[in-house]
């Protein structure tokens, strides 16, 4: 039982930082990307190049993807999304959705539909603590991912740009008012949105294999996590991320491994019917 | 003048269109002095690496069968294979229904996987064509199906040889076996195998501690592994494809379980299982329809090729394709219907036939091959040597690290 619980948490780590991005998209630029999971998808393929290429650890290249995909989040933003920002929320679905079939096909195009892993040394590996047994790529993507989310934190506390975002999120009028460029705080936002999701993507490649559809698996998990922790919340995230990584990992302990998500789902709908605002309050 | 022109352009395009349509749509005749087989597999997807097989190995077969003379029956007529990629069971009826409308194929060959041919099937029964499998689910030879034919046995009897020749190389060894767990992917090749462990486990008394099915696309087997370890198995009897193979033993290793795995085919005996594992593959046991140390020239010749071991999806699909061929020849015809019901009274124990354990093709009423049986075999060096039963063994079976007399 404890074993499941740390086994829970340990994915429910990784799960909040791929979460997170998504919570941040919608909380400072305001839509619901339903292309999210092909930007997790990307990262995993940056990463994996990286490691069959440059030779690179997954959890190094998930650096790299991190700062690829800013940089194509930030364009994707300028280009695409900001001319629907004003736009009815029917609209910004049918962006979203579309670049998420262009963004698939595209990668089946360009890397066929093979699955692809990583070999690393510590795939095999694991660490013992009391009787409870830790699996080190599990491990390792759990520390990168709170590593990460402590940085998110401070940045956004701290740095201007980061207040930029939070006062963004809060109030636009405001924060333009305060000589904020709302343009470049939203391409930086939602860059920093998918970024977040992409290193998420690269450093679970030690244990998950990519392919260019990889990203569905993922897509509902997120916006569970999202929608169950509240939507716009970065604490949110975290505690939706790893509330599904537990609920997934206790109830494969108690019920048929099928039905992990089916479980999931029902105590989803409670919680939500109970209280809609989700688990933590909005930002 | 400008409406004239307008006119005869419209025209024009009108009678381009009409006659690329005329020509795409016709199917080509089968040039005289060829025989053309239809030839299913996925060749992308997660079940990329035994479609790429069996296609390699029905090429070099067909190859091999050009260069000894054809179909001598239709005057030394050559085999042309034409292949599409069926990467999943979604798109299996459309390409089947494809491929046989475009082409006068007299019949097709495929796939590895039960689920994309239990769709398949479906259409060339339909379209009245015969296709040889070499998939295992019981299903697809219960239907009542007149124009499938499978050259390997059925998956429930994979399921039971998993588990008595284990008992046996057990026993050899003095281990009795008395507990075991079963996992499964839990489409139909993983469900038909996890019924036959059950018989077999049921005929001999063991007893299932754990019994679990798990999605195909699974991402995460760590549930799988504690339940594993909590159950208290002797030994495991995995059944999976590529990806979870991968996935079971490594995050076992994790986990530091021990537990000794048998194997149920498929992602098991594949050169990308010692390659994803690496040292940790030596002496992980695994059923499989054929081996490549049953057919050594062919191996061979395949291994100069294509750079690796042969696999059992390569041989079985050469055998199936010599079935095709000698159907022909008996038939004298390259008619689907004729083809089919000389395929349903063959009893062929030569070419390819005698890369199958058995070596004979000799299909029941419903369509598999009775003759045919499973063969168990154990990772050493870079690749499975058949280690059970002894009709077929080329070395003795190491049990937990030592080897049995």
């Amino acid at each position: 039982m404890t074993q499941a619980l740390i086994d829970g948490i340990l994915l429910g780590g990784v799960y909040a930082v791929i979460a997170l991005g998504l919570s941040l998209v919608y909380g400072v630029v305001g839509i619901v990307n339903f292309a999210h999971g092909a930007f997790l998808m990307l990262g995993m393929y940056v990463s994996w190049f990286a490691w069959r290429h440059l030779g690179l650890d997954p959890l190094a290249g998930s650096v790299l993807s991190f700062g690829a995909v800013f940089v194509l989040g930030y364009l994707v933003q300028r280009a695409l999304i900001n001319r629907v920002l004003a736009a009815p929320p029917a609209a910004q679905i049918f962006l979203t959705v579309g670049l998420l079939i262009a963004m698939e096909n595209g990668a089946l195009l360009l890397f066929g539909s093979d699955f692809r892993s990583v070999s690393v040394p510590y795939q095999l590996q694991g660490y013992q603590i009391g009787g409870i047994f830790l699996s080190a790529p599990y491990l390792y993507a759990f520390i990168s991912a709170i590593a990460l989310g402590g940085v998110l934190e401070l940045y956004l506390a701290r740095s201007w740009t980061g207040r930029a975002i939070r006062a963004v999120a809060q109030d636009p009028m405001a924060a333009t008012l305060a000589g904020v460029d709302i343009r470049r705080t939203y391409a930086r936002a939602f860059g920093l949105g998918v970024a977040l999701t992409a290193f998420g993507g690269g450093i679970i490649l030690p244990y998950i294999t990519v392919s260019p559809t990889i990203g569905g698996q993922y897509v509902v998990l997120m916006f569970t996590a999202v929608v169950l922790g509240g939507l716009g919340s970065v604490r949110g995230a975290l505690v939706g991320g790893l509330a599904v990584g537990i609920i997934q990992s206790l109830s494969a302990l108690l019920f048929s491994i099928q039905l992990e998500n089916l479980c999931l789902f029902v105590i989803f709908i409670t919680v939500l019917s109970l209280r809609p605002q989700g688990i933590v309050k909005g930002m | 003048m400008r409406r004239t022109n307008w006119l005869l352009r419209r025209a024009c395009a009108g009678l381009l269109v009409s006659a690329l349509g005329f020509f795409a749509h016709r199917a080509p005749a089968a040039v005289s002095g060829e025989v053309v087989i239809g030839v299913i597999q996925a060749l992308s997807g997660p079940n990329a690496q035994q479609g790429i097989n069996a296609q390699r190995g029905t090429e070099l077969a067909a190859e091999a069968i050009n260069e000894r003379g054809g179909v001598r029956a239709l005057g030394g007529a050559k085999i042309r294979l034409i292949t599409s990629d069926v990467p999943t069971p979604n798109t299996a009826a459309e390409v089947t229904q494809r491929l046989i409308s475009q082409n006068n194929v007299s019949a097709m060959i495929g796939t590895v996987n039960s689920a994309t041919t239990l769709a398949a099937s479906e259409v060339t029964e339909r379209g009245g064509i015969p296709l040889v499998t070499f998939a295992f689910a019981d299903q697809i030879t219960e239907r009542g199906y007149k124009y499938i034919f499978a050259v390997s046995p059925k998956g429930s009897t994979f399921g039971e040889a998993q588990l008595n020749y284990t008992i046996a190389i057990a026993r050899a060894a003095g281990e009795n076996i008395t507990k075991i767990g079963i996992l499964y992917e839990d489409t139909a090749y993983g469900s038909a195998q996890a019924k036959g462990l059950r018989l077999a486990a049921a005929k001999t008394g063991v007893q299932i501690v754990m019994d679990e099915a798990y999605p195909q696309g699974i991402t995460d087997v760590t549930p799988l592994v504690n339940k594993l370890r909590a159950s208290g198995a002797q030994i495991a009897f995995p059944v999976s494809y590529l990806n979870d193979s991968l996935l079971i033993i490594r995050s076992m290793r994790q986990q530091q379980l021990n537990t000794p795995v048998v194997g149920g085919a498929a992602g098991y005996v594949l050169p990308d299982f010692r390659k994803g594992l690496g040292d940790l593959a030596e002496g992980i046991l695994s059923v499989a329809a054929a081996n490549s140390d049953l057919m050594p020239d062919f191996a061979a010749k395949y291994e100069a090729k294509y750079g690796t071991f042969i696999t059992h999806d390569s041989l079985m699909h050469a055998a199936a394709l010599d079935s095709v061929v000698q159907a022909i020849e008996r038939a004298k015809s390259s008619d689907p219907e004729k083809v089919r019901d000389a395929l349903a009274t063959l009893d062929y124990c030569g070419g390819f036939a005698k890369g199958v354990p058995g070596g004979c093709v000799k299909f029941d009423a419903t369509g598999r091959n009775a003759s045919a049986f499973p063969v168990m075999v154990q990772w050493h060096g870079d690749r499975p040597v058949t280690v059970y039963p002894p009709q077929a063994a080329k070395q003795k079976a190491i049990w937990r690290g030592k080897p049995t007399s």
